[in-house]
This record gives C-alpha cells, structure tokens and sequence, in this order.
C-alpha cells in the first residue's frame, strides 16, 4: 500500500506514568499494522449504515500486543462501535463497546486495548474527545498512549491511512479532559509471505472484467515467478550492457553487489548433482509407486462399497454374493467351453485318436 | 491539517495560562494586542522548566498553541526553542524527552514548506547531541531529503545541517554515519569551491575518517568527489595515500611509509592500523586475481610478508571484514575462494557480471521451458483421468457394461498364459 505522508517528526511521546518499577519513558512510539485490521476496517466501512446518522466515518476500537517497553505496538484486530454524530454532539455506544472488548478478550487473552480508528482522514473537535475516551484510565489504555488510526476510505481514491497518539494541552483539568493534541507517529503495515501472496491474488482481480482471480496451482506459481525472475534479470542485463557500451558512467557499489549476488550459487561438480539427484530421484520414485499402489487400493474399495449400495439392503448383499457367484460361473464356462471347443475340433477332425484324448493329463 | 483541538477562546486560553506561569496580563486581550499578551506569555515561559513534569507537556503544548495562531509565529519560535534547550530541572531523567517532545510538537504544527521548521530541526539536533538520543533521531532522517527539498534549503545550509548531523552521529559513537553525512556535505560544492579552505576541511575530515576505519574498505566513494581529487595540489600526501588504498598492494604503502614517516606521525595517522588494513586489502587483490579460484597458503603468506602460520589468522579476519569469502583446506594449504571484493570494479568485472547474468538467464529459460512442459503434460493427464473417471461412471451404471470389460480383460490374460 503506497503511503504519501506529510512528513512529521515523531522522537519522543508525552510523559505518562507507568507501572511501579518501571522508568517512565518518553521512547517514540511504532505502530505495526496486520493487514488482516486494515480489511476489517475497510469492511465496516463498506458496510455501515448511513440511513440514521449524518456522519460519513464510522468508528470502532483496535486490539492487538504491545511489546513490553511499549515502544511497538502490533494492531491486529479490531471491532466494530456503533454511534452517531450531528453538529452539536456525539454520542458512542459505550455499554456495547465495553462487552464487545471483554469477549474480544475472552476471545484472545494475550490482546488488549489499543486505541481507536475511524474511516475518515479527517481530525475534529469530537475525535479529540472520542480520543480522550480512549486514552483515559478508567475506560481507555492508560498509562498507555492510545492509538488513534484513520483510514481514508472515499471510493475510487488510493487508501490512506494515518496514526497518531495524543498529548494533554492545557493548565488545569477541566481543560485538559475537552482538549487533545494529536501527534502523528509513524506506521508500518507489515505482512508475512502468505499473507503477499494472497494479497497479490486478490488484487489480481482488480483489472478484469468480472473481478474474480482464479486460483493459481503449485507449478503456475512456480512458472509466473521464473517469469518474473527472468523479467529482473533482463532489466539488469540491459543496465549492464549499457555499461559496457559505455553508455551509462559504471557505479563501483553496483557492480560489487551484484558480483556478491552472483557469486551466491554454490560451486559444485555436476557429477555430484547427477549423483545427488539420481539418489532423490529414486525416493521419489518409491513414493510414488507406493502413492499409486494406494489408489489402486482406494479405488477398490470404493468400487466394493458401490456395488454394495446399487443392489440396497440385506438381499441385495445375497443377490451380489449370487451375481459375483454367477460371474465366476461364467467365468469357468467360458474356459471349459474354450477347452471344450478345442478338443470338439480335434475330435471332429480325427475321429481315430479319440482315445487317446483321456490320456493327456496323465502325461 | 490541524492536529490540536482546544475547548475555549484565545482570551480565555491566555488568561488560564498567565495565571499558572503567574504573569500580569491585564485585560487586553483584544485580538489586535495577541502579540503584546503572548510576549509576556513566552518570556514567562521560561520558568516552566522547574515545574513539575508531570504538567511541563499539557502546559507547553497550550502555549505553542497560543503562539501558532499569532500572525508573527517566527518572533516566539526561536526564543520558545532556547528556553526547551536549557535543562528541565524538575526532570532529570526525562528532561530531554520533554523537550523533545514539544520541539517536534512545534515541528509538525509548522507547514511543511515553512522555512522555520528548518530552525526548528536545528534546535532538535542540538538537543540530540546533548543528550544522546541519535537512536531514536535515526529512522527519522530517512526524510531528510524530502525536508530539504521542502525547506528549499541553499548548499550552504545544506552543508551545515549535513556538518551538524555529522558531529550528532559522531558524538554518539555512530562513526559509519558520520562519514555517510560528511560525505553528503562533500557533495554540496560548488566547481569554484573545490579548493577553498572550508572544502579541503571537511575533505580531509572524510578521508582521515575512511582511512582508520575498521568497517569501510571501498574508498571508490571518496577517488570519485571532485573535492577529494582537488587535494592532490595542496595535500599531495594524503592524495597520495588515498591511492595506494584504493588500488595498490602492502609493498607500495610500505615505501610510501619509510618515505614519509614524520608527516604520517604529524598528521596522527597510526601506522599499525593503516598497516593491518592495507595488509587486509592486499589480500582480497590477490584473491581477485587469481584465475584458478584457489589460492595457495604460501603466496598469501608471501604477498602479505607474514609466516605461514599466520596465513589462516589473516584470512579469516578478511572474511570477517566483509572482503572475501571461502573455505580453508588445511589438508591442501590452499583457500578456496567463493566470493571476492574487487578493489578496482573495471570493464573485465563487468564483463563477468554480464555472461554470469547471462549463464543465469539462459538455465533459467531452460528450467521455464521444463516447468511448461510437465504444467502441459500434467493438464493432459488430469483431462485423460476426467475421461476415464466419466468413463466409469457411465460404466458403473450399467453393471453388464462393466462385467463385460472384466471379463474381457480376463480372456486376454488367459490367452496369454496358456
């Protein structure tokens, strides 16, 4: 996700007091995004009901782990709040808000509260006050700094996110609870290789015609990856051989990161590979007999199974009895009707060695 | 975008925070005099690094709030950073992080593009230096480009906040980056300010800085500044030795030591250090010129003039320098080399990278062509056993059809076993 932030500084958070034994610190925040929260968001806000309120954003809470210094903070989840905005008020379902987070927690006891996102990029007077919510001790993440996450979700524009934490402004109390100074702190929406690999499925169906994206098997993978491999290593080619062409002015650090990088195949016999790979070759080979063996097994038994079922019940079991008895029957006449057939045509045509016919099998 | 929201009016707000800092403000609070209430206000200010921290923040984010809606912002701004550089003496542990914390308050309330913020920033990097914080400053400067893009600094600014990152980095033990920002401060010269005293300054700063380092072995960066070329007039000496690491062996800086013994003890470059790093370098040249990928223990022994005993204690601290990579056969005394650093990455190393690359790219297309062609095998074969499966089912259907087949498949064994 391509993220254009206005540039900020963010070096140190405000000073909170923390547990008992622990230095209070004013280390800078990280927020660390799982992209699996950013789709929960966008869905709520796919989803939510403009009928009844007047507001365009909807809100809900975030959860996810806090390192122990407090310095990373991994949003992993998050859920839904109901609530509703005019131009004078805004009121947020609290009670739902405080049941949802204690299932959430049930749910997932290693996470806690986080803070707070909404779907509009938009900061006001009501976020310093939802924001607040958050952050205080009684009902928020305190001593914590509480999270606020916004994420643009107007359709058709690129999707933009930002985090802040807040700070207190004012000199006295009353002041402080209707106050609130967002600082912008940086974020990194972080995902491991499963979870590209299937984003870059999904966003495969964004340019078709009926948004979808099939699935793509083991060895389609394999072909699209030396094809995109091989795409890289023409752009390098090309860049190289523009250097020797004299082209382009030859950079030292280049050239000596990509001897580093070629030189990272390993140097063996090709005798060793052929004898390696005849060795694996072999293993796979049992397997796959022993693989083939137990179709072969499968298949049987469903065969048997079927044949069970197409007859139904008790007398059906007799008539298969019967029928496989038949088979066998026919079977036999069918070999002693060959044999019969055989010494018939003998007989038929040397009527003199008829006698001798008995005699064979005593031979 | 606005990142504060406050309850209240600027009279209301002025009022509430004179009384704390115990200033007479009087009752003009008339929007025309805001400048009037809010000099007293930051002159005021300054008492507040002895209030208690626990307030220090919420109270100084009301004042930076208070000034950003003045007009003439920049009149405060540099006074408000003074008071935060000083120490915080209810805070002695915390202090710098306070400070810090509205100096980047005030940074990120000022528009991107505001000039200011560059003092702004200036204050932060002093206060960084003072109190040590360049880890927390370091993730942070990947923006620098942009701010100064932003900021439309000239190249003498430019050069002095690369001088001053510079010292921060170097004050903090951070020597790789030091030498990183230097060498951007190189990079802002101007062709007619090759030779002038503040470029060879900083030149020298660099190159003294790459030599007796333990970490930086390619001083390609350094032969290819202008600036650098431009000491070879006034500096021939260190011009002369940046050559000898750049390209030559241990016998050429052995002379070019006995030559020049007294400048190298002049200019405080010590010669066991220089020496050990040549010798390093000398090694992985030798490495890069062999052909055969197997280097003997006695030619390294040789070119680096140490016993051969010492040949494997050298050669690992090479690999552990970065420079090269291999394997040691003490059953041959041979090294053989995996990987090396060439010193001089000229036509023949490009040469190289270019049939490597293409070695590459041809197996691969080979190994493409068998991935197709076992990708179109196995679809053939999943629509045989479609068939075949359709096949048995039809055939299933009709039980004489299958017994048939069987029977069938029966005669023909017998035919050939009788």
């Amino acid at each position: 996700m391509a993220v254009d932030l206005p540039s900020f500084l963010h070096l140190a958070r405000p000073l909170a007091p923390a547990a008992i034994g622990v230095q209070p610190t004013t280390a800078p925040v990280n927020v660390i995004i799982q992209p699996q929260a950013v789709f929960s968001i966008l869905d709520h806000a796919i989803r939510r009901d403009i009928r009844d309120t007047q507001s365009t954003r909807v809100i809900g809470a975030l959860l996810g782990v806090r390192s122990e210094d407090g310095m990373e903070v991994e949003v992993r989840n998050c859920f839904a709040i109901p609530h509703t905005e005019n131009e004078d008020q805004v009121e947020v379902d609290v009670e739902y808000q405080k049941n949802m987070l204690a299932l959430q927690l049930k749910a997932s006891p290693r996470e806690v509260l986080l803070g707070w996102y909404t779907t509009s990029l938009e900061l006001n007077s009501f976020s310093a006050l939802i924001q607040n919510f958050f952050a205080s001790p009684e009902t928020g993440t305190f001593p914590h700094p509480a999270v606020h996450l916004t994420v643009s979700t107007e359709s058709g524009k690129e999707i933009e996110a930002k985090a802040y934490i807040s700070a207190p402004v004012g000199v006295n109390a009353e002041r402080a609870a209707e106050s609130c100074l967002f600082i912008p702190v940086p974020y990194e929406i972080r995902y491991g290789e499963a979870e590209k690999s299937g984003l870059e499925l999904i966003s495969g169906a964004k340019d078709s015609e009926n948004r979808a994206a099939p699935v793509v098997s083991d060895i389609e993978g394999l072909e699209r990856a030396v094809d995109q491999t091989l795409d890289l290593l023409d752009r390098v080619a090309e860049y190289v051989s523009s250097i020797l062409d004299e082209e382009r002015d030859p950079s030292n650090a280049l050239g000596q990161f990509l001897m580093n990088a070629l030189s990272l195949a390993p140097k063996v016999d090709p005798q060793d590979i052929e004898r390696d790979f005849n060795n694996h070759i072999q293993d796979v080979l049992v397997v796959s007999y022993l693989a083939n063996t137990i179709r072969t097994q499968i298949d049987l038994s469903q065969r048997l199974a079927t044949a069970t079922l197409t007859m139904g019940g008790t007398d059906a079991l007799a008539a298969t009895g019967g029928g496989e008895g038949g088979e066998r029957g026919e079977r036999g006449g069918q070999r002693g009707g060959n044999r019969g057939g055989r010494g018939g045509g003998r007989g038929g045509g040397r009527g003199g060695r008829e006698q001798r016919e008995p005699r064979e099998p005593a031979e | 975008m606005q990142y504060c929201f406050v309850e209240g009016s600027f009279a209301d707000l002025a009022r509430e925070l004179a009384e704390y800092l115990h200033v007479e403000v009087g009752d003009n609070l008339d929007a025309n005099l805001k400048d009037e209430v809010l000099k007293k206000l930051v002159t005021a200010s300054a008492g507040l690094n002895s209030y208690p921290e626990k307030e220090f923040t919420a109270a100084y984010n009301l004042l930076v709030y208070l000034v950003m809606q003045s007009p003439s912002v920049n009149m405060f701004l540099p006074r408000i950073c003074e008071n935060l550089s000083k120490p915080i003496t209810s805070a002695p542990v915390n202090g710098a992080g306070l400070a810090l914390n509205v100096l980047t308050t005030i940074f990120n309330l000022l528009q991107p593009d505001n000039e200011v913020r560059s003092n702004v920033f200036t204050a932060i990097l002093r206060l960084v230096k003072n109190s040590g914080n360049f880890e927390t400053l370091r993730p942070q400067l990947k923006k620098l480009d942009t701010w100064i893009e932003e900021w439309d600094l000239d190249e003498e600014d430019q050069r002095k906040l690369f001088g001053q990152l510079a010292d921060v980095a170097e004050e903090n033990g951070e020597q790789g980056e030091s030498y990183q920002y230097v060498l951007k401060a190189l990079r802002t010269f101007e062709s007619a300010e090759y030779s002038s005293k503040e470029a060879q300054d900083l030149s020298l700063r660099a190159l003294k800085a790459a030599l007796v380092s333990t970490t930086h072995f390619d001083f390609h960066d350094l032969t290819s500044l202008p600036t650098i070329q431009a000491l070879s007039d006034d500096h021939s000496e260190y011009s002369e030795l940046l050559e000898i690491f750049s390209e030559k062996e241990l016998e050429d800086y052995n002379d070019f030591r006995d030559e020049n013994e007294d400048w190298l003890e002049t200019e405080g470059l010590d010669n066991s250090v220089l020496h050990r790093k040549m010798r390093l370098l000398t090694l992985a040249s030798v490495a890069a010129s062999t052909n055969s990928k197997e280097l003997e223990y006695k030619r390294i022994a040789k070119a680096l003039q140490i016993p051969v005993e010492d040949v494997e204690m050298w050669v690992i601290d090479v690999i552990r320098a970065g420079l090269i990579e291999g394997k040691l056969s003490q059953q041959k005394q041979v090294f053989l080399i995996h990987r090396t650093t060439y010193r001089v990455f000229g036509e023949k190393q490009w040469r190289e990278v270019a049939t490597r690359l293409d070695t590459w790219r041809s197996s691969l297309r080979a190994v493409k062509e068998v991935i197709s062609r076992e990708r179109q095998q196995a679809e053939a074969q999943k629509e045989r056993e479609l068939h075949e499966a359709e096949r048995k089912i039809a055939g299933a259907s009709g039980m004489g059809a299958g017994r048939r087949t069987i029977g069938g498949r029966e005669n023909m064994v017998e035919m050939g076993t009788d």
